[in-house]
């Protein structure tokens, strides 16, 4: 496709022009498709004080289709499994043109608030949480520290 | 179209099978030691069948079907949508939509429609809920997809009023139906499900191919949808099959011979049902490598030792040295086989295997899978060897009648009897897995008595049509004709192997 389509710029600026607190999403210098994306962990979350650094792409057919979004900082969370990958509603099935990179960005930080282990993508994880929810936040908490502290 | 629908001739029979079933299954709640007692004397009452009545009396496996083509599909489909878009005055575009979300129920929807139709309409996702439609707001005139400014009559909206503007729209039905989507294009607002129907899509899309694919796709979606509606799984066809019940039964394409199940379209699998075959076949498809060694074509003579290569469907073996009749399954004297407790088909489990370590327990698991698979497999290859025979003895009649030794009609007991045979062979290959997945109990118990008698049966037959086989080719005895008394007795035999048969679909194979 040629070109870069206006959505997608009217998108980038808006992201510029009014922040989301928390949330940090820059496009790359050689391809306006790619974020680098920063999310600070949540208060009162077992991520607080952590940032987590994600990689979101916008393919072809997008608004089309859902962007790509992937977890590079490692994390403890039930719906993230060890390749990064998310389990979101909204990035699959629950898709949809009207929502945009905010509204994505912003469903990752609520998940990373609220993690739900009933529908899980790293099976282990899940099954800690449900079993023993003190003992993985503990875990989480360790994770963030090791991975997501800058230094 | 193979079967006239309107034919009454097996609806008596159907409702006579769901009642025995049902009493069948309150008997099985009776203790162990009843078992003995209730086969024996449901033997009894089986054994007055076999005499009182012919085989054809009665056919547990009789099913109504018609093969439709594409055009005569289009129109049961087309009557029903005329049916339903004229009692809820709506398009027939939206009252496909509302025949697929209820399955085709046709009368179930104008019922429905009675009551309350507004639900009717947003439970179908054709109409927003009453809820939802107060809080439309107004809509600016930026287009919430490519946000950009358009002019008021370049925006479209389902009944929803989510309105988008139509080079969205267009992109949005484009890249679904390109991805294979025919049913289930719906509105691009966040949490809005509203389906586009199909006079709304169609204008959208760009080109006559895709067009054409959409409408491939939704006349797919409209037949998998259908409750009464198959479309034939033979590779590229056209044919749709249509009964009036939908079942776990046998049906046959027209067009293209291919057989499957009606309900799982899958490959045949009386007496098991859907669900469990798909366990089965999933099961040996992730154990194929433990099972693999099984696949011997030649067994030593348990007398002789002597090598010994099967080349023939029937299990029952004669050694060409010592001429010892064996089982090839379980390599006992066939002489035992014959009898009424016939234990090569029965696998005995370990009743104290509960109390024994995990890793004995896991060898037991492995050991009742392979006995089962084995089995399975055997029946399996037997098909294979008996449809090479058939194939002969089809050449042969060829070739006599040719040659003016008899007519077609005078060889076609032999025909009937191969044929019958592959027919009573595929069900008991198919019991292996029904068997293997029942609970212990008396059921399980008589199901494995008339598996043994049918086992025992079939292969009494496929002896004797491979005796017929090689006395009409000359192999044994010299050339000439069977005997009569030989050809009464292979008849009779037929009938004793169909019957058993018959009995057993008729008390295990519930749809
Ligand atoms: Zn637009
Ligand atoms: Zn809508
Ligand atoms: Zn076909
Ligand atoms: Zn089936
Ligand atoms: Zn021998
Ligand atoms: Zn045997």
């Amino acid at each position: 496709m040629s070109g870069l389509p206006r959505r997608i710029t009217k998108e980038t600026q808006r992201l510029f022009q009014e922040p989301v607190p928390g949330i940090r999403a820059t496009p790359d210098e050689a391809n306006a498709r790619y974020f680098h994306v920063v999310i600070a962990g949540p208060a009162d979350s077992p991520f607080e004080g952590g940032t987590f650094k994600l990689e979101l792409f916008l393919p072809e057919e997008y608004p089309m289709a859902a962007p790509k979004v992937r977890f590079m900082t490692k994390i403890y969370h039930p719906n993230v499994d060890k390749l990064g990958r998310i389990c979101l509603d909204i990035l699959k099935d629950k898709w949809s043109p009207a929502l945009q990179i905010r509204t994505v960005l912003l469903s990752i930080q609520a998940l990373l608030s609220a993690p739900n282990p009933d529908d899980p993508l790293a099976n282990d994880v899940a099954e800690q949480w449900k079993n023993d929810e003190s003992e993985a936040i503990k875990t989480a908490k360790k994770w963030t520290a090791r991975y997501a502290k800058e230094k | 179209m193979s079967v006239d629908m309107n034919s009454q001739a097996s609806d008596s029979n159907e409702e006579d099978f769901g009642v025995n079933s049902e009493e069948e299954e309150d008997e099985d709640d009776g203790g162990e030691e009843e078992d003995q007692v209730d086969i024996a004397s449901y033997y009894e009452g089986v054994a007055s069948d076999v005499e009182q009545q012919g085989a054809d009396s009665f056919d547990p496996e009789e099913y109504l079907f018609t093969c439709l083509t594409y055009k005569e599909s289009q129109r049961v489909l087309t009557d029903e949508v005329n049916t339903v878009a004229a009692a809820l005055k709506v398009s027939p575009a939206v009252a496909k939509l509302i025949l697929v979300h209820f399955h085709w129920h046709v009368s179930q929807i104008l019922d429905r429609c009675k009551s309350n139709s507004s639900l009717l309409l947003s439970d179908a996702l054709v109409q927003p809920s009453s809820a939802c439609r107060s809080v439309t707001a107004p809509q600016s005139l930026q287009c919430g997809v490519c946000l950009q400014i358009v002019r008021r009559d370049a925006l479209l909206a389902l009944p929803c009023q989510h309105s988008f503007c139509k080079a969205c729209w267009e992109q949005h039905c484009t890249v679904l139906v390109k991805d294979g989507m025919g049913v289930g294009v719906s509105c691009m607002a966040q949490d809005c499900s509203l389906q586009m129907p199909e006079d709304f899509v169609l204008p959208l899309l760009p080109g006559e191919e895709l067009k054409d694919k959409y409408r491939r796709y939704l006349f797919r979606d409209y037949v998998e949808s259908h409750f009464q509606l198959q479309l034939c799984p033979g590779a590229d066809c056209p044919i749709v099959i249509k009964v009036q019940e939908p079942r776990a039964r046998r049906v046959q394409c027209s067009r293209c011979s291919e057989v499957f199940c009606f309900k799982c379209r899958q490959m045949y699998h009386a007496p098991t049902d859907c669900a469990t075959i798909r366990k089965w076949l999933t099961k040996c498809a992730d154990d194929s490598e433990t099972a693999n060694y099984i696949s011997a074509h030649t067994k030593d003579c348990p007398k002789c030792n002597i090598c010994i290569e099967k080349n023939g469907g029937c299990n029952h073996m004669q050694c060409s040295k010592c001429k010892h009749d064996f089982c090839w399954m379980c390599l006992g004297d066939w002489k035992t086989h014959g009898s009424e407790y016939y234990e090569c088909s029965r696998y005995k489990e370990n009743p104290d295997i509960v109390n024994q370590s995990q890793q004995a327990q896991a060898r037991e698991a492995l050991k009742k899978y392979l006995f089962y698979f084995e089995r399975w497999e055997n029946h399996n290859k037997s098909l294979q060897l008996e449809a090479q025979t058939y194939q002969r003895i089809q050449e042969k009649i060829q070739e006599r009648v040719m040659n003016n030794l008899g007519t077609w009609i005078d060889w076609q007991y032999l025909h009937n009897a191969a044929k019958l045979l592959a027919k009573c062979r595929y069900t008991l290959q198919y019991t292996y897995p029904y068997a293997y997945y029942m609970e212990s109990g008396p059921r399980k118990k008589l199901f494995e008595y008339q598996q043994a008698q049918l086992e025992a049966e079939i292969e009494n037959l496929s002896w004797k049509v491979e005796r017929a086989d090689s006395y009409e080719r000359g192999v044994v005895g010299g050339e000439g004709e069977l005997s009569a008394s030989d050809r009464g007795d292979l008849e009779n035999q037929m009938h004793i192997a169909e019957q058993r048969r018959r009995t057993l679909l008729k008390d295990f194979h519930d749809t």
